[in-house]
């Protein structure tokens, strides 16, 4: 595993500085493209790596967005002294893992404007409400999706993650939380000099689920009912097997 | 490929994942928590449930599937209590059938209530909310009872318990006889009593056993000989019925963690049963009874209190 690595690695190197290699080029791989979440998962560190064409002061940004979709946030009113959930947004298209990591502050590389634009942030995403819905205040929801989902560490913001060598080489470690979800997640490696894009590429991960956990996910979702009879029938099993064992002890 | 993953040392073997809940579980933890409810079903004669869905919710399983996975292990230790009932012959299945027949109607009522619940967003505060109900009665009514009990006890009166009187609830139309608990009522209460226990059960994730029992001994004027073991006969149908409709229903029976927790409550079962004659039961109601009312406390006072967020985030799957 270590020695196909390291080939890697040389292949890299090579490439980079081989005659027929273009200008403005950025290459990237993954430790790890694909992530199992069988019963022993605990989240994943993957580790980036890659080669660019870079001068002194050059930046890169690695954006890793998770599938999107559906995510509601809820509004908490006291009602009779008691919290409850009262109103509700829904999110059609918000991206359920999202990290940005960066070699230093991404203010420092950008300016607001150009984040704006190239939607490079987590206020800058392209997030739209459910067609239909009223709010007030819609910044504030805006905000309370931000805050929850850094809070969960589906969404990160990693400055200064990103570890530049000798503007050629950089690395930097991508994690995924142990409530991650299930999907395709877009690695994106952006490379800016003075504030421009100068190469970008894009990689994958898939996230599945695997082995026993997985087949369990599966019956539960398909043969739900099978499923049911199942775990009752190994609840009374069980019951009735510790009723034997230890009636002789 | 290089492969980094958090799961090489010795501590992180101990937890497993579970594919219902979507997160990692700490093994020992759980079995512990089942082994120690175990130990308190064994010991009192009630319990289980109505603790452990509360402690599940504190450990951060999302509380549908807290409900949904303890209402599965449940069955277990009700299974086994069952038949050690059955041998001592404490178990009336006539009444027993006759009550699992409301429970099971109420139970598939509770599944639905609890499906109708989560689409509007109001589930979470339901379980909650009730358990602050059901938790504050009975703990304040089994501490004031025990409280009472050790009191009498010290001054040295004993005094009999009261025989069953009827009450105007026993008269109701289609009356039946009940041999084995002496009863001649009408089928309407026991029926009644079952679908009530049944509706909290399926949404509240508890075998109802601290709400049939009493039930039971007052309204219904069993003798206390038969109640533990019949109620228990009950709870088997209604805890299974509750499991395979969450599961067809909802998709949120964790058969990980069910299995988990209901191998450390029978062994904790047995553990308990066999302490009952060693240790005396109105301390360990007294100490029970406290448990319940802190656990109600810390609930009411998540209710209650600001949250330091308003905002909460639901991610669909």
């Amino acid at each position: 595993m270590n020695f196909f690595f390291h080939i890697n690695v040389i292949f890299l190197v090579l490439f980079l500085t081989s005659n027929t290699y273009a200008q403005n080029q950025i290459v990237a791989d993954l430790s790890q493209e694909n992530v199992k979440i069988s019963t022993d998962f605990l989240g994943a560190k993957i580790l980036l790596f890659g080669a660019y064409d870079g001068k002194k002061g050059d930046d890169i940004i690695v954006i890793v967005t998770g599938p999107k979709g559906l995510v509601t946030v809820q509004k908490k009113e006291k009602v009779l002294g008691v919290w409850v959930n009262t109103r509700k947004v829904n999110y059609i298209n918000a991206p359920k893992y999202l990290s940005i990591s960066s070699n230093r502050k991404i203010e420092d590389i950008l300016n607001q404007k150009t984040q704006k634009i190239s939607e490079i942030g987590v206020d800058n995403l392209n997030i739209r409400m459910q067609p239909g819905i009223k709010v007030e205040n819609e910044k504030h929801w805006r905000q309370a999706l931000t805050r929850n989902m850094l809070k969960s560490n589906l969404w990160s913001i990693n400055e200064n993650s990103v570890i530049l060598n000798k503007d050629a080489l950089f690395r930097s470690f991508l994690e995924l939380p142990s409530n991650v979800i299930t999907g395709q997640f877009e690695v994106k490696i952006l490379h800016y000099r003075n504030s421009k894009l100068v190469s970008q590429q894009i990689n994958s991960i898939n996230v599945s689920k695997s082995g026993i956990s997985a087949e369990i996910y599966n019956i539960a979702q398909n043969y739900s009912t099978l499923y049911g009879i199942f775990a009752v029938f190994l609840a009374v099993l069980v019951g009735w097997g510790s009723n034997l064992i230890f009636r002789k002890v | 490929m290089y492969y980094y993953s958090l799961g090489n040392n010795d501590e992180t073997l101990m937890y497993i994942y579970l594919p219902i809940a979507e997160q990692p579980i700490h093994t020992l933890a759980i079995l512990g928590v089942g082994a120690f409810l175990g130990l308190i079903m064994g010991l009192v004669g009630v319990g289980g449930g109505f603790l452990l869905t509360p402690i599940m919710m504190f450990l951060g399983i999302p509380p549908p599937v807290a409900v949904a996975s303890v209402a599965n292990q449940l069955v277990a230790p009700s299974v086994s209590g069952v038949l050690s009932h059955w041998k001592r012959s404490n178990v009336d299945f006539k009444m027993g059938t006759v009550l699992l027949v409301g429970g099971v109607v109420g139970s598939s009522i509770g599944v639905l209530l609890f499906n109708f619940l989560g689409k509007i967003g109001q589930l979470d505060f339901v379980i909650k909310s009730s358990y602050v109900i059901f938790l504050t009665l009975i703990g304040s009514l089994m501490f004031a009872e025990s409280l009472r009990l050790i009191l009498r006890t010290r001054k040295g009166k004993v005094s009999r318990g009261k025989l069953h009187q009827h009450n105007w609830l026993h008269g109701l139309p289609f009356k039946i006889r009940f041999r084995k608990s002496k009863l001649y009522i009408s089928i309407l209460l026991p029926i009644l009593i079952g679908v009530i226990v049944g509706i909290l059960a399926a949404l509240m994730g508890i075998g109802g056993g601290f709400i049939i029992v009493p039930a039971m001994i007052y309204l219904l004027g069993m003798p206390t000989s038969l109640v533990v073991g019949t109620s228990l006969f009950q709870i088997i149908f209604v805890a299974a019925n509750t499991t395979i409709l969450q599961a067809s229903q909802n998709q949120t029976v964790d058969i990980v963690l069910a299995t988990i927790l209901l191998l450390g409550s029978v062994i904790g079962v047995q553990i308990g049963s066999r302490f009952t004659n060693i240790l005396k039961g109105e301390y360990l109601r007294l100490i029970l009874s406290s448990i319940i009312i802190i656990v109600s406390l810390k609930l009411l006072v998540d209710l209650i209190t600001v949250p330091s967020d308003l905002f909460s985030v639901i991610i669909s799957r």
